[in-house]
């Protein structure tokens, strides 16, 4: 076993184990930080893959500031996980059942027997010299502006549609616009109604 | 290379509508509530102009082009035009029905047309980022759409199903993909198909990932079983949603489909033949079989969805070019039949009321002759009678299953046919033999009426003369392969 | 000019379509005047242009192709072609114009019907269909045209759908045709497999070269092919031509409006079977023994259903029971190699049994919607139009020498004589005892109705119909020329047609290569030896054996039901059994049904008494019907609802297809 060989698989063993906590852990606080645990190590699985501008990404946005965002939202809302996954347990053993038969079908055939390095041969890896950042910068907006492009229309997709979903104007809540404040007219304060001094003779009498 | 690599005048079409989607959205905001027409307005403009463009420059031969990840063919010529066609039909169809439950706003539009534009892309992609991208674009706008009528718990639930599952495929299809990305190391349609000409000595690897793409592509189609989430989302979301949904994205699905398996996997077909079978027989089964037991249209109609996506697949896996042309019919009769099926729900609903029971369609004849006429040609038509359409689109696939020796598989889908005709006809009885169960005139926009006679004759002039657009997507299927 | 002669061919049946779907699905658009206004026009059209290929026919031209290829599956072509010679031509004649007699003559007998318009659309679609039938070149359109035919007859016999009978009629009709269509799309499978075409100019070309060809139905019983064909393409011919056993369905029919008994059960539809035939000459040709097999059949049809016609007391059940028997005649006629004879007898059946048709919905007219001739009599002065449209109609009918009627029944019956088939002497004993029974009902019905006391002031069947307080009180009076119109219209042919054309259609070449005889049967050319000329044929009836015994039949009925009413009713009470017989149609509507509702489970009780009749009986028949709910139960039960449930069945339809597929290959 080589020396990245072991780093792999410390790094491959913590994300396995973070991810089923994530999933498992009662207090959604925890859960979050196994989240940001697993993105942790897969950064490190990526950087032994040579991927190092879209390691240090996945730190820097996810962990960074998706996460604390995240952390946020479920610290200020009350969210009762329990509820959430009730019946989770009835339905484990059904589900893990399927789930251990799935893995061992996926080890078998991803197995080295057929998916390995002697089947498939490693690429050679880069020279010392070789930029992952610039070569993702150059082919991002060269042969993959494409793809690129229609990235940002999925996002702008998101932005509409999370205006459209959430936007709407709350009739409980109080909010002052000064706008509002300063275009006022004396007629929109003030109604001056004409009335009579004396009542009319039998006008009560209707409700009667 | 590198200079193809800019040649943006193939995708004029997308470029149009992505700058009139643009337009909509400055539009819409900067004008009140009373000018809604505008954005209903601009995007019957931008279909027109998206029509006169892919028109203008219909090409003859494959252009590949923007670092390959985009694909100008006749058959993604004539599939955009007939998404135009049925995204502007459901336009008219939904326009009262919007405005009617205070839907009628400028993000109904933008998201229509940012989910065409996702089907565009879709239908010229040649690479998996593209087809990818383009579904995600498609996806999100469509569970938006779902889930725009807020006050409604039944259409959030349906957006929230809808939203899940759909995640949950596009992981499938993700993982599939990236199986294939490692066994051919490429990710364009046109290298995976080289790579895998002269076989792979990886083929389990490759089979495994064949898999998890027919399960993406499957739940796109709505295949069982992969189908759960449309009777609830065709039922739970507003009408003018399921409209949209049950039409023009099938056409997506279909190029979709014959990207991948008919032009990436073309050499792998006797391994994806076996899993579509499956697909399409229990689709076929389940889908004809539960729609009996339904009481609500819209419900009724998803299930018949699914049977008739098993049947489109009988023509997928033939894997021959007269198959996928059959296929191409069939998918493009489809979308004409779910238009007019949803759509007369719409033009039967009014405020307050959805005429989204079968019931509801008790005694039209009494009611409305002609609307009445129009849905018996679009029920006939989905039941398989001739002379429509229907009848023809059935037969073609089946003659596609028959040339590769799968009679038993024509047997079968003939005899699932035949059940699930009961439930349309159903329908006809409904209409024509009982007593109205709701007396209340039909309000339904003179063009909205207009329309839907243009779609219901299409439906018998297309099955007295199928041989045109027959002629139209065999030539799409040949001169793109 | 032959691409002009095409347009011509489809306006002959497109202008009916027109009209029908104007009238259809614009009825309420175009009012009543409107839909009949577009209607007739489109009958007339189509008329005038059937006279103008019948014009360019007889100048020699005939024509055979296809107009419009609908689908092509390998190398089946499926297509809508037109085969235009003279029998075409002359049934496209007599269509039209009949179908324009009685669209007019509807103006006035559904005046006051709600249905106006659907019944007008209606008539056209059948107009459409008949012709779409009659202009076919290929089977599979000649199928079409055929079940088009069957349907829109269906709907008109159900035309008053909220009246019990007729919905009962209107299924019968509908089952007992199934049972002919049955053998009908057999004979045509058994033509496609065989000859690999379904067009009637490449099988009838390749017909003789198959003519020896056997096949097994059954192990060690080669039977001939072309018989197998024929028998299987005449039982369609027995449903829609409605000949013993499967006639049961064409009395009831009259249950629709009577504009349809004219057109549909008496010149059109029930034609269609002798047209069949016919067109299909030279496939029967070939075979002795399906020409045999239809000879005995239209024998028995001939004799014994006009025993019916002198016990029925409905004026159009009299009417209903004559047609019958004539459509015997004519297959015995087909039978007898004497197919050209069939269809001359087809023509001028057409032409009188419409009009009497007619003059019997002008009679039901004149007495409320009273169809029973025991409460008529005497309405000769009231309604002197329809009594001598009506004699003329029933002169025809039974044979006066020099009217239409005689000329093609005393063929058939020469035919019928001279024909050396096995049970040719049966037929023609069937056909010469047929006419004195045709005599004696039609003058039955004739003397009851026109002549003798006024009945129709005594008590009625249905006196407890609303209109028919007011309705009978005043004298029965003449209808409108709208009804009238027609009668005599009709009339003119009735008297005069036979002698005019049966020179040229029976002995002439009319039929040039339309209609194929081989040499093997030679009684059209031994008819041709007898023959000399149409004159000289009425004169030399008046000293046969027909003649006679038609002036017997007349004699007979005038003695019964003018001198001596007492006499067929003492006659009725001494031979009770046979009167009780012919008034329950010998019992087959019994019999059917016994047979099909009982006689099915009796069958699986004696062949299989124990246990297995629940696996007929539970699985077959209710079996199917709950393995369907109880699957859609099922997957209700799947559908429900939770997310997690859907994602659990995605995840099992991977797994299960990458065990399947990943794993096992």
């Amino acid at each position: 076993m080589t020396y990245t060989t072991a780093i792999f698989y410390f790094f491959a063993s913590i994300l396995v184990f973070a991810g089923l906590r994530v999933i498992t852990a009662r207090n959604p606080v925890h859960a979050a930080l196994y989240l940001v645990l697993a993105f942790f190590t897969a950064a490190g699985l990526w950087m032994l893959l040579e991927a190092e501008f879209l390691a240090i990404t996945l730190v820097l946005v996810y962990v960074g500031a998706v996460m604390v965002l995240f952390l946020f939202v479920v610290m200020m809302l009350d969210i009762n996980l329990e509820k959430l996954r009730e019946g989770f347990w009835d339905y484990l053993p059904l589900a893990g059942f399927v789930a251990v038969l799935l893995v061992i079908e996926m080890a078998l055939i991803l197995g080295s027997r057929h998916f390995g390095l002697e089947v498939m041969g490693a690429p050679a890896p880069h020279a010392a010299d070789y930029s992952n950042t610039k070569e993702l910068g150059r082919v991002l907006y060269t042969e993959y502006v494409y793809a690129f492009e229609l990235a940002a229309v999925i996002l702008l997709v998101a932005i509409v549609a999370a205006i459209a979903l959430t936007l709407r104007r709350r009739k409980d809540s109080k909010y002052i616009d000064p706008a509002e404040q300063v275009k006022v007219k004396r007629n929109d304060r003030l109604r001056i109604v004409k009335m009579q001094a004396t009542q009319k003779p039998g006008a009560g009498e209707d409700g009667a | 290379m590198r200079h193809a690599l800019m040649q943006f005048a193939p995708a004029f079409p997308e470029i149009f509508v992505l700058i009139m989607i643009s337009l909509i959205l400055v539009v819409d905001a900067a004008v009140d509530d009373g000018k809604r027409f505008l954005a209903y307005f601009l995007s019957l403009v931008t279909l027109a102009g998206a029509s006169f463009l892919t028109l203008r420059d219909f090409s003859t031969l494959p252009v590949l082009t923007l670092g390959g990840l985009f694909i100008d063919d006749p058959l993604s010529d004539v599939l955009k035009l007939f998404l135009y066609l049925s995204v502007a039909i459901v336009l008219v169809y939904s326009r009262d029905y919007l405005r009617q439950r205070g839907l009628y706003k400028g993000e109904f539009f933008v998201l229509a047309l940012f989910a065409l534009l996702g089907m565009m892309v879709m239908v010229s992609a040649s690479h998996f980022l593209t087809l990818y991208l383009g579904l995600e674009l498609l996806s999100l706008s469509l569970y938006a759409m779902v889930a725009l009528q807020r006050d409604s718990s039944v259409a959030t639930e349906a957006a929230m199903k809808y939203f899940v599952l759909g995640a949950l495929a596009s992981g499938m299809l993700l993982y599939g993909m990236s199986m294939v990305y490692g066994v051919t190391g490429s990710l364009g349609l046109g290298d995976i198909a080289i790579a895998l000409q002269d076989g792979t000595d990886l083929r389990i690897p490759l089979v495994f990932g064949i898999v998890f793409i027919v399960a993406g592509l499957a739940f796109k189609l709505g295949a069982v079983p992969f189908h759960m989430w449309i009777p609830d989302v065709y039922h739970g979301a507003p009408t003018a949603m399921t409209l949209f949904i049950g039409s023009a994205p099938k056409i997506a699905a279909f190029a979709f489909v014959i990207r991948i398996l008919g032009q990436g996997l073309e050499s792998q077909v006797s391994d994806w033949r076996g899993m579509l079978v499956i697909l399409a027989v229990l689709s076929m089964a389940l889908g004809n079989i539960a729609a009996i037991a339904q009481s609500n249209l819209k419900r009724m109609l998803a299930y018949s969805a699914i049977s008739h996506m098993g049947f489109m697949l009988l023509g997928i896996l033939a894997g021959s070019q007269n198959g996928y042309g059959s296929a191409m019919f069939y998918v493009l009769v489809y979308a004409l039949m779910s238009l007019g099926g949803f759509g007369m729900i719409l033009l039967l609903s009014r405020a307050g009321f959805e005429a989204d029971r079968l019931e509801d369609f008790k005694g039209l004849n009494r009611r409305s002759p002609w609307l009445a006429f129009m849905m018996l040609l679009l029920m006939f038509s989905m039941a398989g009678v001739p002379p429509t359409v229907g009848f023809y689109a059935k037969l073609s696939v089946l003659q596609a299953v028959v040339e590769i020796g799968y009679v038993w598989l024509a047997v079968a889908a003939v005899l699932f046919s035949l059940i699930g005709a009961f439930y349309y006809l159903r329908i006809v009885k409904l209409m024509y033999f009982d007593a109205p169960h709701d007396a209340a005139p039909i309000k339904a926009s003179p063009d909205a009426r207009v329309v839907m006679s243009v779609n219901g004759l299409a439906i018998l002039a297309l099955g007295i003369m199928p041989q045109p657009l027959m002629a139209v997507c065999i030539h799409a299927i040949r001169a793109s392969f | 000019m032959r691409v002009d002669m095409q347009t011509l061919y489809l306006v002959v049946p497109l202008a009916p379509l027109f009209g029908a779907i104007v009238a259809g699905l614009f009825g309420r658009l175009v009012g009543r005047t409107g839909a009949h206004v577009v209607t007739i026009a489109g009958v007339a059209v189509s008329f005038i242009a059937s006279v103008l290929v019948f014009q360019d026919v007889l100048a020699g031209h005939t024509f055979n192709g296809t107009i419009y290829t609908w689908m092509t599956l390998g190398d089946l072509r499926f297509e809508v072609g037109f085969l235009i010679d003279a029998l075409t031509a002359m049934m496209m004649l007599v269509v039209t114009f009949v179908s324009l007699m009685v669209h007019v003559y509807t103006i006035g007998y559904m005046h006051d019907d709600p249905g106006y318009q659907r019944f007008f659309s209606y008539i056209s679609l059948f107009t459409f269909s008949m012709l779409m039938l009659v202009m076919s070149n290929n089977f599979l359109q000649l199928f079409f045209g055929w079940e088009a035919v069957g349907l829109v007859s269906y709907l008109l016999i159900g035309f008053w759908y909220t009246k019990e009978t007729a919905i009962y009629a209107n299924l019968k009709a509908f089952l007992v045709n199934r049972v002919g269509d049955f053998g009908f799309i057999l004979g045509i499978g058994l033509v496609l497999a065989h000859f690999g075409s379904l067009d009637y100019a490449t099988v009838f070309a390749k017909a003789p070269s198959l003519a020896s060809e056997t096949i097994t139905l059954w192990p060690d019983t080669p039977w001939m092919l072309m018989s197998v064909i024929g028998i299987l393409l005449f039982i369609g011919a027995m449903g829609k031509s409605a000949q013993f056993p499967l006639h049961v369905w064409l009395p009831d029919s009259m249950e629709g409006p009577t504009p349809i008994s004219a057109l549909i059960h008496a010149a059109t539809m029930v034609t269609a079977g002798i047209f069949m035939v016919a067109r299909m000459s030279p496939l029967y040709e070939l075979s002795d023994t399906a020409l045999s097999f239809i000879m005995v059949i239209g024998a028995i049809t001939a004799l014994f259903m006009g025993f019916l016609g002198m016990v029925q007391n409905d004026i159009k059940r009299v009417v209903a029971y004559s047609t019958l028997s004539q459509l015997g005649y004519m297959t015995v006629a087909l039978g007898a190699s004497a197919y050209s004879v069939a269809v001359f007898h087809l023509m001028t059946h057409a032409f009188f049994k419409a009009l009497l048709f007619l003059a019997a919905g002008s009679v039901i007219i004149a007495m409320h919607h009273n169809q029973d001739i025991r409460y008529m009599g005497g309405l000769k002065k009231y309604m002197p139009i329809t009594w001598v449209t009506s004699l003329i109609g029933s002169l025809a009918l039974i044979g006066t020498p020099f009217l239409s009627g005689f000329y093609s029944k005393e063929s058939i019956i020469e035919a019928a004589k001279m024909s050396h088939l096995p049970g040719a002497g049966f037929a023609y004993f069937a056909v010469l005892a047929g006419v004195f029974v045709t005599a004696f009902y039609s003058f039955r019905m004739y003397f009851l109705v026109f002549h003798g006391k006024e009945r129709f002031h005594q008590g009625h069947g249905h006196g407890n119909e609303p209109d028919a307080h007011h309705g009978h009180d005043g004298p029965p009076h003449e209808t409108p020329w709208v009804v009238t119109g027609p009668l005599l219209a009709l009339a003119l042919p009735s008297l005069a047609i036979g002698y005019m054309t049966i020179e040229p259609m029976l002995f002439g070449d009319f039929f040039g290569r339309a209609i194929y005889v081989a040499d093997r049967h030679p009684v059209m050319h031994e008819l041709n030896q007898e023959f000399h000329g149409a004159m000289e044929m009425g004169l030399h009836a008046l000293a046969t054996l027909p003649f006679w015994l038609a002036v017997a039949g007349v004699g007979l009925s005038a003695f019964f039901y003018l001198k001596r009413p007492d006499i067929p009713a003492a006659i009725a009470q001494r031979f009770s059994f046979l009167h009780r017989m012919l008034l329950n149609k010998y019992w087959f509507d019994e019999l059917y049904s016994w047979v099909f509702a009982k006689g099915a489970r009796a069958l699986g009780g004696s062949l299989w008494r124990r246990g297995d009749q629940n696996v007929i009986d539970g699985f077959f028949v209710n079996g199917s019907a709950h393995l369907v709910e109880r699957f859609s139960r099922l997957v209700r039960a799947f559908q429900s609802g939770y997310i997690y449930h859907y994602a659990f069945a995605m995840l099992i339809g991977v797994f299960a297809l990458v065990t399947w597929f990943a794993r096992l290959n």
